[in-house]
């Protein structure tokens, strides 16, 4: 049976806060739910740094002309493996970004592949005008 | 997030409290020691998370630093912090170290030597 | 008591070339993984907390050693730029140092210690500097505290460094550890015999010779015929085929050895053969060390479709009345759920869509559905019209590049069954472990053991499903 977590967090900034700790505990309620307690820290950050960088990567993503958006952050529990998805209603974007190099000292361009590294899938999709970015982990 | 500043050995040591993200990096290009061209070291004990957004602000204020001949050193990233930092390749760019007054004397030395 | 162990890039900079893949400090020597002999050190040495540093990624090392529970210390990790010298590392781990004796290893080097001594009693006597050293910078340093400058000379420790900078040090000391000094380090293997390490899981076959000293990882099959040793390591996820030796060499891990090869004195990795005297590399452009492939003839194809075709009928015929029963009640409970997928087709067939089923292990109807693994019911009926096998290699998909079928080689190695060789011996079915278990049945299998394995198939994949 699978258990599903929805949160609705305004397209602003200032909520990315919100957004990651949400995310956070939803990856430790999960744990707890499946008796699964090892790695925990490392599992919960993973959730935490990856909904930080979605939830960013949406607002940034905000059409110019229109009001800010809602973003809708979904967790989803089915067996061992968690899933998160963000889904927001703005321009579409790409996940095949190429890493930056870091010797030219960029500021930009780490999220997509912070979230790849520590999710082990990762997926986008447009469907009805949003994008939804999905990322789930299984817990060892 | 909290910006506390201090001196130790004519340096500059700036300490941040709390989380680094997309909210709260802007935060720091408003520090006028962190935006100026003083050498500094950031003492980061107090980050508990950090993303690629804080990461960011971090490589802007090195950059700027740099461009002028100055220093930025790291002091005491814990665990996750310094998961962002090996995933990025951003140690790269930092001379890092676990206590910040150490780091602080070091660059004093340095200054001094030039 | 403390330990820094510090190991740049460059020190390591060939082990990426000889063994892509590997992370130099999780390369194994003899076997066990190289930076298991200096955490060993550090606790003979009473390191109550060691720090791993680098100027490159530790992740995977982070991933293999966590924080150090498991050798009952405190691991941490740091990184560090390739310019720092050993001041300056210490400098940056001055609050690590504070108060401590800290004994620094620094470079790619093996210590050659006995684990019989008392190196704690022996580094306490020492004064601070160099204790020991190697090529290539590598050195065992103490920093700390002044010795007692009343105290008689301390002896010079037992202790040896060797620099591993070379596929030549590399594969002379782990057959050194193998040969002259098991009995110094704490390796892994069961067996109460000296000088032989047998890991887990391994199957050997009675015509199969095992000659000491040898090491034999986890997950290894050595099939008839086979000459094992002396000298010889073999890592973990091994085959070694028939009528095959391996004398004086290393099999590293998930390596296959193909039938009637004679490795003496070598390296296998993967499809890389090296010599280490010469450091002469060969690799093969097969994945796998193989005898010569050989096409199947288009009657042994027909005959093994017709088999498949048979046996798939007979499965149908036996699971009809559970499909008829369980199928219903799942899909009216929304439990099973159908996903339409592109794959890669089997020789002349391009493209395949196959719908696939995922039924929860949940409840009485998702546990007994999984048991007679329902889900594969209707792909049998694709096996009759021969565009899938009953058992081969798992579907690649259109989507996924990475599991496309080598258009070159392995085209006519390719097919895709209801059921994986993988499964049926109930091996991970992802990457390279899955690829050699099905590529070697591609070229032994026939269509009277392919029955056999998917009887294998059936039995393990409820297991498999089974949560633990």
């Amino acid at each position: 049976m699978s258990h599903t977590i929805t949160l609705t967090v305004p397209g602003d900034i200032s909520y990315t806060r919100v957004a990651s700790s949400s995310a956070s505990q939803a990856a430790e309620l999960f744990l707890l739910s499946i008796d699964k307690l090892e790695k925990k820290t490392e599992f919960c950050h993973a959730f935490e740094l990856a909904i930080s960088e979605a939830f960013a990567n949406a607002v940034n993503n905000a059409n110019d002309l229109t009001e800010p958006q809602p973003i809708t952050i979904q967790f989803i529990r089915k067996g061992s493996t968690l899933t998160a998805t963000v889904s927001d209603r703005n321009k579409p974007f790409s996940i095949e970004t190429p890493m930056p190099d870091i010797s030219t000292y960029p500021e930009n361009g780490f999220g997509l592949m912070l979230i790849r590294n520590v999710m082990d899938c990762v997926s986008y999709s447009r469907k009805d005008n949003t994008n939804t970015i999905r990322m789930s982990k299984t817990a060892s | 997030m909290t910006i506390t500043e201090t001196t130790h050995s004519n340096i500059h040591l700036v300490a941040l409290k709390g989380a680094l993200d997309a909210s709260t990096a802007a935060t720091l290009a408003k520090n006028s020691v962190l935006s100026g061209n003083l050498p500094t070291v950031i003492d980061l004990s107090g980050v508990d998370f950090l993303d690629s957004s804080g990461l960011g602000a971090l490589v802007g204020i090195a950059r700027k630093k740099r461009a002028a001949n100055s220093d930025t050193l790291l002091a005491c990233l814990n665990t996750n912090v310094r998961k962002v930092f090996e995933i990025t390749h951003a140690y790269r760019l930092f001379d890092i170290y676990d206590d910040p007054y150490t780091a602080a004397e070091e660059l004093s030395k340095k200054i001094s030597a030039l | 008591m403390k330990t820094l162990i510090v190991i740049k890039e460059q020190n390591h900079a060939w082990v990426r070339n000889a063994f892509p893949g590997i992370h130099p400090l999780l390369l194994t020597l003899c076997n066990k993984p190289y930076i298991e002999y200096l955490i060993d050190f550090a606790i003979l040495s009473r390191s109550e907390e060691i720090r791993i540093m680098s100027d490159g990624s530790l992740g995977e090392v982070e991933a293999y050693c966590m924080n150090g529970s498991r050798w009952g210390v405190e691991l941490t990790y740091s990184n560090i730029r390739t310019t720092d010298d050993i001041t300056t590392i210490l400098q940056k781990n001055s609050r690590f140092c504070r108060d401590n004796r800290t004994m620094v290893i620094n470079g790619f080097v093996f210590v050659d210690y006995d684990k019989e001594s008392q190196y704690d009693s022996i580094i306490n006597t020492m004064p601070d500097g160099v204790i020991a050293s190697a090529e290539n910078e590598g050195c065992l340093i103490l920093r700390g505290q002044e010795r007692n400058p009343d105290a008689a000379p301390a002896p010079s420790p037992p202790i040896n460094l060797e620099s591993i900078d070379s596929i030549e040090s590399y594969y002379r000391i782990s057959l050194d550890i193998l040969k002259n000094k098991s009995s110094q380090f704490v390796l892994p293997g069961y067996g109460n015999e000296p000088e032989c390490f047998i890991g887990r899981n391994v199957v050997i076959s009675k015509s199969a010779e095992i000659e000491k000293p040898v090491s034999i990882g986890n997950n290894v099959q050595i099939l008839s015929g086979t000459h094992i040793g002396p000298d010889a390591i073999v890592g973990s996820n091994v085959i070694i085929d028939k009528n095959s030796t391996v004398t004086e060499s290393i099999v590293l891990d998930n390596t296959y050895i193909g039938e009637e090869l004679d490795i003496t004195g070598k390296t296998a990795f993967q499809n890389m053969l090296s010599d280490p005297g010469t450091q002469a590399v060969l690799s093969m452009e097969d994945p796998h060390l193989l005898r010569s492939t050989q096409n199947n003839g288009t009657l042994s194809a027909l005959l093994r479709q017709i088999t498949h075709a048979i046996t798939a009928l007979t499965i149908i015929i036996l699971l009809m009345l559970p499909f008829l029963l369980i199928a219903p009640l799942l899909m009216v409970q929304g439990k099973w759920k159908k996903r339409l997928t592109d794959y890669h087709g089997a020789g002349d067939k391009k493209v395949i869509s196959i719908a696939t089923g995922t039924i929860p292990n949940q409840g009485v109807t998702g546990k007994l559905a999984s048991i007679f693994s329902l889900n594969r019911y209707p792909l049998l009926f694709r096996v009759i019209k021969g565009d899938l096998s009953l058992i081969g290699n798992l579907p690649a998909a259109v989507s996924d590049n990475s599991s496309a079928p080598d258009q070159d080689n392995m085209t006519h190695y390719y097919r895709p069954a209801v059921f994986s060789y993988a499964e049926a011996e109930n091996w991970p079915v992802i990457g390279s472990d899955a690829a050699i278990v099905e590529r070697y049945y591609m070229v032994h299998s026939n269509p009277l053991k392919d029955i056999g394995m998917t009887m294998k198939a059936l039995i393990n994949l409820p297991h498999k499903n089974t949560p633990k």
